[in-house]
Formats: structure tokens, sequence, C-alpha cells
């Protein structure tokens, strides 16, 4: 082939058909999505997805921070497509609506842990996610996770016994007497963020399964 | 949703149109006769084909 | 065929007889190549070793999580994605250009343009890249896969590519030879696509950030296109130069690379959105990508029905040349990744593989098996003729390939069985995630055995090389024919 100006055509023409169709229309379809709104049993207006609260927003940046989408996805695929919801990491699959304030989208591509969509409903407790930052090992033995224990403080304890926010240590994992491990303001803050990811929301487009429909041969395994 | 459909049926008609027309028009312009010479543009009277280069291991193996 | 005294004059240009003319132009272009295309291809190698030292530490990590658990600047999610910057765009990117400027002057026949340009461009891209990487680690991560390097290297890396690209255009005005060979089709379309995929990730993702999961759709048509339109076109490029060059036949059919290069660039960008099936996107994305996928058929065939004809009669070839070896298996690999991937784009497979280890098995074999043995291939040519010297140790150069092979047959295969195992445990609701997780790891510990022969190659490679660059500094008296011709000659077997 002889022509430049030809072949140079061709290759922008090639790449240009996809990014309309990959990138420009998925922006035209979804760009100008926002949160759905519903009026709840006593007539409120409710939004969802709601925006984050501060705190919340800054433990979304030290998960986007330390890599967490590395080993955690944050989508559930449709009921009978892989067992996501069998597993009871989330009622209904997630759509384009649940990600409309993330910046950035979280989505993942590898489950080396658990999907986190809705670890806020399954595991809200402040102690056991402390705990299992600090060291996996502490809730769930045989973990792959690693130790974060740049996210906590080693401290000496004050006159009057541990702090109130003191992860209780015991056996292999207790840092000696008089001393105490407490949440620095980053683990505060990723914990808060775990704590707001749900989506077991209606929404008029991927709406809640009836109660009735939802039955379990087996419980769910985590 | 009627702009996009049009838009992707429209491009799905016209992505192959204009791909059998460029090659009418190679066709037309003579750029597939002698097509084969341009396989041989990396060879010259340096390295002519025929001639292996970079043959540096076990060179006392036969080879052909 | 030319006789060993006239090719040896012909490499040392202050030889050169009166009526120089074609005899010498190869090796003026080679010499003139030295110093730019040494510097990306030194970077490059560097920052080969350091993604190595990097992934062997990431894959240690995966097994053992509690290996090098205390230091904030070394957890997992931040040394994985330097891992992937510093192989990507630290090696991968700038051996690719290096190679890329070669072919670019031997093809065009005319001897490197601007080197001064070219330089001050590899400059840029290792100090942007630094910035980058260290970013990563210190926490600036963006977490968008493929483009985690924080906003403020960018610009650094972009006036390095804008410098690449300007040279390319004036070699490619400058050149002498008008008709064009299919390699410059490929390495041309890859120094056009790049800069825009780029671009449009930088804005739509972290200057201007789309809406919501646009910003995935933005994402994935980035990152698989930087694997399809920058680094495929540049091994293939590189494939269906030196197949012909080193076994000294033309490429079988000329026309199944007309049809190879069309199809793949009309089909090898819709694929992106195959990486988010059965996620939070419109189903019409995600099937008009698998059926992109599916097509790629069509231009995987073509290839591979091209090399492999070309180089029917000639494997006993592959015995003599580094070059030859490394870049066959990687065309091998290119045929299975693809296929591989065509598989892993159905829906019924990607139920079961996405998430899991198979993923970056297959990664693996992509960027590793096809891109990086392609690149080294193409070294064991480049670096002698721009260096007028013979690689120093022949056994370094097995231990080498014997490395990079074991390993990559030992990362691929296992990894990809564990990952499919760990898959279809996952989609099995009555096994405990604790239980899907334990499974996977002898298949991790196998990887990091994998890394460690894979290291070895690394360190046997840069080990050879820097013996060789040694050897510019210093007087040499040992003739360099044999590099060109094969030609037995009383003075050379490797030492």
């Amino acid at each position: 082939m002889r022509y430049g100006p030809l072949l140079f055509l061709g290759i922008l023409f090639t790449l240009a058909s996809s990014w309309v169709g990959l990138v420009l229309m998925p922006n035209r379809q979804l760009g100008s999505l926002v949160a759905n709104s519903s009026t709840n049993a006593t007539g409120a207006i409710v939004l969802y997805p709601q925006a984050r609260s501060g705190e919340a927003q800054q433990g979304a940046e030290h998960y986007r921070s330390l890599g967490c989408i590395y080993c955690h996805s944050q989508q559930i695929r449709p009921d009978g497509f892989g067992s996501d919801i069998a597993r009871g990491w989330g009622k209904r699959r997630t759509v384009a609506r649940d990600y409309v304030y993330d910046k950035p989208v979280m989505l993942g591509t590898s489950r080396t842990g658990p999907d986190l969509t809705n670890i806020g409903e399954r595991q809200s407790d402040y102690a056991w996610h402390y705990a299992h930052l600090y060291d996996p090992q502490i809730t769930s033995k045989g973990s792959l996770m690693p130790p974060y224990p740049f996210l906590f403080q080693k401290r000496k304890m004050g006159q009057g016994g541990p702090s109130p926010d003191a992860l209780k240590l015991a056996g292999e994992f207790s840092v000696g007497e008089g001393w105490e491990v407490v949440p620095k303001p980053a683990a505060r803050q990723l914990v808060e963020y775990l704590r707001s990811l749900k989506t077991s929301f209606d929404l008029p487009e991927a709406p809640l399964p009836k109660a009735a429909e939802v039955t379990d041969a087996q419980p769910p395994a985590k | 949703m009627n702009v996009l459909a049009i838009l992707m049926i429209g491009g799905v008609l016209a992505v192959p149109a204009v791909g059998l027309w460029a090659l009418h028009w190679a066709s037309c312009n003579g750029e597939f006769r002698l097509i084969d010479r341009a396989a041989l543009l990396p060879f010259d009277e340096e390295e002519p084909v025929g001639q292996p280069t970079d043959l540096i291991l076990n060179r006392h193996s036969p080879t052909t | 065929m030319s006789s060993p005294s006239k090719t040896f004059s012909a490499l040392m240009p202050g030889d050169l007889p009166e009526d120089s003319s074609k005899r010498a132009l190869l090796a003026e272009i080679d010499a003139s190549c030295r110093v730019p295309v040494l510097f990306f291809v030194v970077s490059g190698l560097l920052w080969l070793l350091a993604g190595t030292a990097l992934a062997l530490v990431t894959s240690i990590k995966l097994h053992s999580p509690g290996f090098l658990a205390s230091w904030e600047f070394l957890t997992f999610g931040r040394v994985r994605p330097a891992h992937l910057n510093t192989v990507i765009y630290g090696f991968a990117s700038q051996t690719g250009i290096g190679v890329t400027l070669w072919l670019m002057c031997r093809l065009c026949r005319v001897p490197f343009v601007a080197p001064g340009l070219a330089t001050v461009a590899a400059l840029f891209w290792n100090i942007g890249l630094t910035v980058g990487v260290v970013g990563i680690l210190m926490g600036d991560s963006t977490s968008i896969e493929w483009l985690e390097m924080p906003r403020y290297a960018t610009p650094i890396l972009f006036v390095s590519y804008a410098l690449v690209a300007v040279w390319a255009v004036i070699t490619f005005r400058l050149r002498q030879e008008r008709q064009l060979y299919v390699s410059q089709w490929y390495l041309l379309a890859a120094l056009l696509w790049f800069p825009w995929l780029y671009a449009t990730a930088q804005i739509m993702l972290l200057i201007d950030p789309a809406r919501g999961v646009v910003q995935a759709a933005v994402n994935w048509w980035f990152a698989h296109n930087v694997l399809g339109l920058w680094f495929t076109p540049i091994g293939l490029a590189a494939i269906y130069y030196f197949i012909p060059k080193v076994i000294g036949r033309p490429i079988h059919s000329y026309y199944l690379s007309v049809l190879g290069f069309w199809s793949l660039a009309l089909f090898y960008n819709w694929n992106g959105l195959h990486h988010l099936t059965g996620g939070p996107m419109p189903a019409w994305m995600i099937t008009v990508s698998i059926v992109a996928s599916v097509m790629m058929l069509i231009p995987v065939t073509t290839v591979a029905i091209n090399h492999h004809l070309t180089m029917w009669g000639h494997f006993e070839k592959l015995r003599h040349s580094p070059t030859l070896r490394f870049v066959v298996l990687g065309a091998v690999c290119y045929t299975a990744t693809s296929l591989q991937g065509v598989a892993n784009s159905f829906r019924g497979i990607s139920e079961v593989v996405h998430f899991t280890h198979h993923t970056i098995a297959h990664a693996h074999l992509g960027l590793y098996g096809f891109f990086t043995m392609v690149m080294f291939g193409s070294l064991y040519y480049i670096v002698p003729r721009i260096t007028q010297r013979e690689w120093p140790s022949l056994g370094l150069i097995s231990i080498h390939f014997w490395g990079c092979f074991l390993g990559l047959v030992l990362y691929v295969a296992p990894l990809s069985l564990g990952g499919i195992l760990q898959g279809l445990a996952m989609n099995d609701a009555s096994v405990p995630f604790m239980k899907v997780v334990e499974g996977t790891l002898p298949w991790l510990q196998i990887r990091t055995l994998a890394g460690l022969l894979l290291a070895l190659g690394h360190v046997a490679f840069v080990a050879n090389l820097v013996w060789l660059l040694a050897r510019v500094f210093g007087p040499y008296r040992k003739p360099v024919v044999a590099i060109l011709t094969g030609i037995e000659t009383p003075a050379i077997a490797g030492k």
C-alpha cells in the first residue's frame, strides 16, 4: 500500500467507530443519570443513592489509595449468573444508578476476597471491622488479606484503662500489658465507608425480589 | 433511544459499505497487482532473499 | 550472498571504500540509531528488573499476606498497580518504542533523524514514570486499572510521547522507500491510536470524570485498547519483520497481511467491554463487545496462518537464532492468548472465570508470552547491530530463553487451571468463601516459583547486555561478521 493519507484515514476511522460506540454513546445514554426519587410510607421524598457523609467519602479515598479494588469487587451479577445473590452478597443485581455519585467507580475485577457491594448490610459492627483491618487473621483465620497495622496506633494505655475504641486483642494478637491499639482517623473513615456500602433499595429498573421469592435451600455462605 | 438506534443501525450498515468501497477502490487503483512485491521490502542488496541473518547459536550444527 | 570481507567493511564506517552507496546503508542506519534506541532499551530493561522485583513481592504477598505487611508503601493494593505500571509503561512501552524507532529507520531506509529529540523523549518518559510509580506507592493511585499513575505524572509522559510522535512523522515524511511494508502500517497505527486512547481516558476519567458507570466503560475501552492497539501492533510489526529477516524468506502471503491488519483495526477496538460481563452496564454494550471479540478470530487466524506458513520448512533455524526463538514463541503465544480471550468472552465461560486468577494468567500470556517475548527477540537482533558488538555469552542467552519459557509455562498453565477451579467453587453457593480462598493457595505458590524462573531469565539477559555495553567502550578486536551472516569464521564461538 502506497498512500500514507489513506492509511491515516483508515486508522482514524476504525478507532473513531468504537470511540463513538463505546465511549460517546454510553455517555449519551447514562451520562445524565441521577439518583432515583421516590416517596416512602410517611410521604417523605427519599433519594437513592444518597450522597455519602464526609467521613465515608474520606473513607472512599482511603479505599482508593490502598488499592482495595485489586481483591474486592463491588458489583452484583444477575440472579442465576454466578452465585453472587445466592451467596448473600446482595438481594438484587447492581445497575448503573447504584454508582452515579462514585468518583472513581470502583467495580473491581478480582475476587480474591468477597464482593463488598453490600458489606454495610452484612457487617456493620465497628469492632469487627477494626479487628479485621488490623489483622484479618483475628476475624477470618486463613484469609489472604494483608494486615493494615499502619492504620492503627499502638500506644501506652492511659491511667483510666483502655480507650473506648481500643481494639480488644487477645492471645497471639495481644500487644502486651499497659499497651493498646487504637484506630487512626484513616481507619475510622475507611470503616464508615464500608458501613455505607448498601444497595438493597428498590429501583424501577431493578426491583428487589419479593420476600417469598427468596428461598434458600441452604444458608448463604459468606 | 431512537437517535441511538438510528446511529447504531446506520453505523452497522455504513461501516461494511465503506469497507467494500475501499476494497473496490483499491482493486481499481491497482493496489493488488504486484502485491507480493511489498513482501520483499525487508530485503535489499546487502541482505537479499535467501540469506538467513542472525544464526549465532550452535554454529557447529548443520542448518539448511 | 555477500562475502565476509564485503560485509565486514560495511560494518566499519571508517573503512568505507569510495563507492559506498547502498552497501553501507544498513550499517549507517544502525549506527545512527545507537544512542536514542539504546536509551529506550536500557531504560526499559532497568524497569523490567524493577517490575520483576515488584512482581515477586506481589506474588508472595498473595499467598503469604504477612510478608512485608507493616509498611504502608508496600501494601498489596499499591505494589500490585506499581508492578503493572512499571512493566506496562516502564518496560513494555519503552522497549516497544525503541524497537519501533529502529524498525521505522530500517523500513523507511533513512538514518535516524533528530536523535536529540528521541533522547529527550526517553528522558522525560523515565522521569514521568518514576514520579508516577512513586506516587502510586505513596498512596496517590487513581485505582483505575491501567491508568493508576496520578495526574501529576501524566503531563510529563505526554511531553515525551509528543516528541516521539513528531519524530515518527518527520521520519515518515523523509522516507527513501516510498512503498510501505506491513510492519510500518502497524507501527504508524499504534503511534496514532495510543495518544487518542490515553487522552480520552485522562479526560473522561480523571480531569472531568464521567457520571457513574460510564467511567467503567471508558476505563475498559482504554485498557483493552492499550493491549490491542498499542502493544499488539508493535508486537506484530516486529514479528512480520524478524521472521522473514532471520530466515531469509519473505512473508508467505502479503495479501493475508492486508486482511489481518484491517480486520484487527476494525474489530479489536470494540472488544473492551467484555471485561464488564454481568456488570451494571446496558446489555447492548456487553453484547457488542462479545461479538467483536469473536470477530477477532479473523485477524488472529489470518496472522497465525501467515506466520506459520512462513516458518514452514525453516523450523531448524530455531536452534541457531535467539531472535527467531523468542519471536516465534511470542507469535505462538499471540495465537494462544487470543483464542483464550475469545473463549473467555462468551457469557458461559465468563461466568466462571471472571473475577478469578484465570484472568491474570490470561493477561500474562498476552503481555508476557506474546509481547515481552517478541521484544526480547527483537532486542537480540537490534542491539548487536546498533552497537557493533556480539552478545558476549551464549550461555546467558540459553538461561534467558529457558528461564522465560519454562517460567511462562509454569505461570500460565497452572494459574489458568487454578482460576477455573476457583471460579467453579465460587459459583457454588454451598462452598464457603474461605474454602474457595484456600483452594487457590497451591496455584498462587506455583506462580511465585514461576516468577523466580522468569526473574532468573531477566537477570541473565540484563547481565549479558551490560557485558556487551561494557565492550562498546573498550577496544574490541573480534570481527562481528558472524552476527549478520552466521558464517563460520575462526575467532567467534561466543567469547
